[in-house]
């Protein structure tokens, strides 16, 4: 006999949570959901509860002291998973808590296991086993055992095929649990707060028999629930190429919509890459990004920005507003300041889906690094990093702005050593010319391509970007201060 | 018939859907023409299986506390319900509001146990929902299939 066993997976119903799990929670598997006061326990229990009890597969939702059942059905109807036609024929809630208060472990188990036996549900929860250990600390000697009770707890409820959720807080690291063990998967919650910022983040630390994508991540409770969003999964390290993106990333050119740019750039962006545009304030990134989604619009490429700084409506030339307005350009437009990066890649990429947009905006990174809670900004650089790659998988072109000062003594490009990983970079720069500020554009780099290595003089006028002449007569532009060039190279 | 309860914004007394189905459901069990005794018998009867319903849910602690509320409120408009309260202490409360009851006139134990289903059912609908209320207390009443029909689902 080769046959394997097959395991089904059931899908949770929490929006990116299967995809952290690795394809949904195994059937019959025995989970445990940890985590502190206010972490989200009950509310994911619930969520995925409700997704998947039905008739045929109804669950027992078991209440153990912890949080009043009064309260918890008063609160949690406040979700829209939550579903009262369900009650009681496919969700039963039963209450433990006298047995707890009063009795020992093993009336406990008893109860549970007979209301498992007459119910024969598909799904049970119990919520919290924390309240279950305060308790224990009460029994007489002799009786069963917390770690006996749980762990008979999971042996009865895996054979009864069900799938179980064991609820309780977070135990510390160093004195793991012997429940640990005994699950076959263990989802911990958590919630930091950093100066005036709150995250919530979830972690797959086990998960029998599939790979569950690993470290935190992040999710958000709103009215509908818990949404999870995973962190942007790099390509596999599976040693071939990924045809996806290869397909994708064609050697096609994309017009950048600036007039002369496309030249400089070589013949325009190539299709796929990701373009950084870095200059000071004011010195027209943002309008350089929108005549490359303008351009899209033009030529039937939709695009989508994730607008961080002005509105669209704030824009000079107003046509970001326009374009959304009419439906060509998908935006996302926050100023909260408690973002994840994971949940604006996510809402980027759905975006990216719905309008099968090719052309994508991020103005600006530095609005960017300030949106996302301080929690996530020690790992904005790798987050960044991920999130072009994954960007650049799905092959989209991107043009992301960078503010930068200038600084007349070096020449950088990205405050986070992010000009790495973009394929091509725009420089732009004021320089000052008899007495007055001038704006300068130039090509740094285009990855493989030929490129013009000018200095270009340029204007932002109502039409927009007007790029102008070489600078040919002076020299010493990038230390701010220029001087005359001598006749003779100039001529030459 | 009279507010009872300020705590909530469903529908009280007859505009109540359940009010009518209390009514009807006290009615049938206490029989024609109750005497107080009888009513009291009736309510028992009701309480319990109000008690067998609601105690596996919200267990018993949970299902007392909203007991003594809704006697609290309904002592307001029949003050000797208090007793009860008084004489109940921790033991169950149920004896004691039998007794209170039996000891009335019979027009008067009527409204009382009414008056005190209605808070009970108004109040725990303020807190867990009408719709789920409805669900729960469902295999409580006489006649369930009018009710059932007019509001479940």
């Amino acid at each position: 006999m080769n046959d394997k066993v097959t395991i089904r997976h059931l899908a949770t119903g929490v929006p990116g949570l299967d995809a952290v799990l690795g394809g949904g929670i195994p059937e019959f598997s025995f989970n445990l959901i940890v985590g502190p006061p206010g972490s989200g326990k009950t509310t994911l229990a619930h969520q995925i509860m409700f997704a998947l009890a039905t008739k045929e597969r109804p669950a027992l939702f078991f209440t153990v002291l912890g949080e009043p059942p009064l309260k918890m059905l008063r609160y949690q109807q406040q979700f829209s998973f939550f579903d009262a036609k369900k009650i009681p024929e496919s969700i039963r809630i039963v209450n433990l808590s006298d047995e707890v208060s009063a009795g020992n472990f093993d009336e406990v188990l008893a109860r549970i296991t007979g209301e498992v036996e007459a119910s024969s549900p598909g799904l049970v929860f119990v919520d919290s086993f924390r309240s279950v250990m305060i308790e224990a600390r009460h029994q007489p000697q002799g009786t069963l055992s917390l770690q006996q009770f749980i762990q008979q707890l999971g042996i009865h409820l895996s054979s009864w095929q069900a799938t179980t959720f064991l609820i309780g807080e977070y135990l510390s690291n160093s004195d793991p649990h012997p429940v640990f063990t005994v699950a076959d998967g263990l989802l911990s919650l958590d919630q930091s707060v950093h100066r005036n910022s709150m995250v919530r983040q979830l972690q797959v630390l086990k998960m029998r028999g599939q790979a569950s994508r690993p470290g935190m991540q992040a999710f958000r409770i709103s009215s509908a629930g818990i949404e999870v969003f995973p962190s942007a999964l790099l390509r596999d390290d599976n040693g071939t190429a990924d045809e996806r993106a290869g397909s994708r990333r064609t050697k096609t050119r994309v017009t950048m919509g600036v007039p002369g740019l496309d030249k400089m750039l070589g013949g325009g962006l190539p299709s796929g890459y990701s373009m950084l545009v870095a200059g000071p304030s004011g010195s027209g990134k943002t309008i350089l990004a929108t005549a490359f989604l303008a351009e899209g619009v033009r030529r039937g490429e939709p695009g989508v920005i994730v607008a961080f700084e002005q509105t669209p409506s704030q824009s000079r030339i107003g046509t970001i507003d326009d374009m959304v307005r009419a439906g060509q350009v998908g935006l996302i437009n926050t100023r909260s300041l408690d973002l994840s990066i994971d949940e604006i890649v996510q809402n980027l990429l759905s975006l990216i889906h719905r309008m099968k947009a090719t052309r994508v905006v991020i103005d600006s990174l530095s609005g960017f690094e300030l949106a996302v809670a301080p929690t996530f900004r020690d790992d904005f650089r790798e987050s960044l990093f991920r999130m072009i790659a994954v960007l650049s998988n799905l092959g989209v072109t991107v043009v992301m702005t960078s503010e930068l000062e200038d600084r007349y003594t070096d020449l950088r490009f990205s405050p986070y050593g992010s000009a790495f990983l973009t394929d091509a970079i725009i420089v732009e720069r004021y320089i000052e010319i008899e007495s007055r500020l001038k704006r300068v554009m130039a090509v740094v780099k285009v990855r493989g391509s030929a490129h013009s290595n000018e200095l270009r003089l340029f204007e932002i006028t109502d039409a927009g970007i007007i790029i102008g002449e070489p600078v040919r007569d002076h020299e010493g532009l990038l230390s701010g201060r220029p001087t005359l060039a001598r006749v003779a190279d100039a001529v030459d | 018939m009279q507010r009872i309860s300020e705590t909530t914004d469903l529908p009280k007394g007859d505009e109540n859907p359940l009010g009518e189905v209390i009514r009807t459901t006290l009615g049938q069990r206490a029989g024609r023409l109750p005497a107080a005794d009888a009513t009291a018998e009736a309510t028992a009867v009701t309480w319990r299986l109000v008690a067998a319903q609601l105690t596996p849910v919200i267990g018993a602690r949970g299902l007392d506390v909203l007991f003594s509320r809704a006697l609290h409120q309904a002592s307001v408009e029949f003050p000797w319900l208090a007793s009860a309260v008084d004489r109940g202490g921790s033991a169950s409360p149920l004896p004691s509001l039998m007794a209170c009851l039996a000891g009335q006139l019979a027009s008067s134990a009527a409204d009382a146990s009414y008056a005190l289903l209605l808070s009970f059912t108004d109040l725990l609908a303020a807190l867990i929902g009408e719709s789920l209320t409805t669900r729960l207390l469902a295999p409580v009443w006489a006649a369930p299939s009018i009710f059932s029909g007019r509001n479940a689902l």
